[in-house]
């Protein structure tokens, strides 16, 4: 596995999709036999998991969102794409 | 409680080239044509809205279907997630190319053994090649791959080799699916159960492979419940999150279901899907906790395994509204017992083939 850069770009990997639920709205992610429904934060960050952005990028557009240092958030974006990747849900 | 189904498994048809002896379809087929491609539109349609999100697109080979692309188009617009589950046979460029612009999700692949001349035994067809070449059309075409291997003890011992080729062909996910005894794998049971010394080899390896292939391969790897002391969740409990529609439309809370003499399947020919799922018979006889018997019923697992797998009591217990006799504490347990015993030292007999209606 690659490491995680400010230079990466997270994007969903092959055979992944991103919907909300017909019945309830929630957020989901979709892939072979799996259906992993999302918090807030994860759904905001696989938002941003388009190819547009580097993970500084994806910092940046957070932190605007949140009100935060990019900083603020970094442990906690790098964990979130780097257990979504093991799980091969997202890919950079 | 309101139930909601979230997958469904589409059998498009019987008909397949192949011939597995483990095959789950029913060793005695129901009568009836096959759904057209307007009816799978319904179908589709009304699992979206009672809340499906997968669609397991299967057979027999669906592939047989001249109308696959149409239906793996009205499952996306229906928003389901498509994957469609093939032994290859008739998968070629044209097909993927049809398959692509319909919007399928994944591919999934049967494999039968890493080696050509047992996996074509093994299918009773010469199919391996045209595997081999389909899996890596699919890679090149943007598919994410499945590859599925059915283990029983005639390939269990290649495990390494049958991970091996999964990892050659780039595979997304491994299913290493332990043979489970239903349909042509019940009457074939005898040469298909792996002895205890072959899964207590077979299980390290799956266990090393999902660690070093973490991030790069999904493994799935489950030890077979004729080994086990607890039976499986079959199916997440029974009308709990899965309902299967047969070529004919008859529609199942498993896909062997066909197995339980007494139940009769509605048909969806007859019935919206939204009351068969609610309110038919079959669906109600084992969902829930309430029919339960002892010793499931004041059992403190009875809402993680819901009891088991009925269409194995029905089999081996000859009832299915008792304890799955793969439990430990099933009064039935020792049928299973003897049968495992006496298969440990048995010279397999010769597999009784799949043949099509």
């Amino acid at each position: 596995m690659n490491a995680l850069t400010d230079q990466s770009r997270a994007v969903l990997a092959r055979g992944v999709r991103l919907r909300a639920d017909p019945l309830s709205g929630e957020p989901l992610l979709l892939f072979p036999e799996g259906i992993l429904p999302l918090d807030a934060t994860t759904h905001d960050i696989l938002l941003r998991c388009t190819g547009d952005l580097t993970l500084a990028g994806l910092l940046l557009a957070l932190s605007e969102e949140y009100e935060v240092e990019p900083d603020e958030l970094r442990t906690d974006v790098v964990q979130c794409l780097t257990h979504l990747r093991q799980e091969m849900l997202v890919v950079w | 409680m309101k139930y909601r189904p979230y997958l469904l498994l589409a059998e498009l048809t019987y008909r397949c080239p192949l011939h597995c002896p483990y095959c789950s379809n029913p060793a005695r087929y129901p009568d009836g044509r096959e759904l057209t491609t307007a009816e799978w539109q319904r179908v589709f349609r009304e699992a979206a809205a009672l809340g499906v999100l997968h669609a397991g697109l299967s057979g027999g080979e669906p592939l047989q279907r001249a109308d696959l692309p149409e239906l793996v188009g009205a499952a996306r617009e229906a928003g389901l997630y498509t994957n469609l589950i093939t032994s290859a046979a008739g998968l070629n460029e044209a097909r993927l190319g049809q398959l692509k612009a319909a919007g399928l999700d994944n591919i999934q692949i049967s494999f039968q053994s890493d080696q050509e001349s047992p996996a074509n035994r093994i299918a009773g067809a010469a199919m391996h090649r045209v595997k081999l070449a389909a899996a890596r059309m699919a890679h090149a075409a943007g598919f994410p791959l499945t590859v599925n291997v059915v283990l029983h003890r005639d390939n269990i011992d290649r495990l390494e080799e049958i991970i091996a080729l999964a990892e050659e062909l780039e595979a997304e996910r491994l299913e290493l699916a332990n043979v489970q005894f239903y349909g042509w794998a019940f009457r074939n049971r005898a040469g298909l159960l792996p002895t205890r010394g072959q899964i207590a080899a077979a299980v390290p390896v799956a266990a090393r492979a999902k660690q070093r292939l973490l991030g790069r391969m999904r493994i799935l790897f489950v030890t077979p419940d004729y080994y086990s002391d607890r039976p499986k969740p079959c199916m997440d409990g029974w009308g709990r999150r899965f309902l299967t529609v047969n070529p004919v439309g008859e529609v199942l809370p498993c896909p062997t279901a066909k197995e339980i003499k007494e139940l009769r399947f509605d048909n969806v020919r007859d019935h919206a899907l939204d009351w068969i799922w609610h309110e038919s018979a079959a669906f109600r006889r084992f969902r829930g906790t309430e029919w339960m018997p002892l010793p499931c019923r004041e059992c403190e697992f009875r809402e993680v395994d819901f009891g088991g797998c009925r269409c194995q009591a029905a089999l081996l217990a000859g009832d299915a509204g008792v304890t799955d006799p793969a439990c430990a504490l099933s009064p039935h347990r020792e049928r299973l017992t003897e049968f495992v015993q006496a298969a440990q030292s048995l010279e397999a007999p010769d597999f009784a083939y799949r043949q099509n209606p």
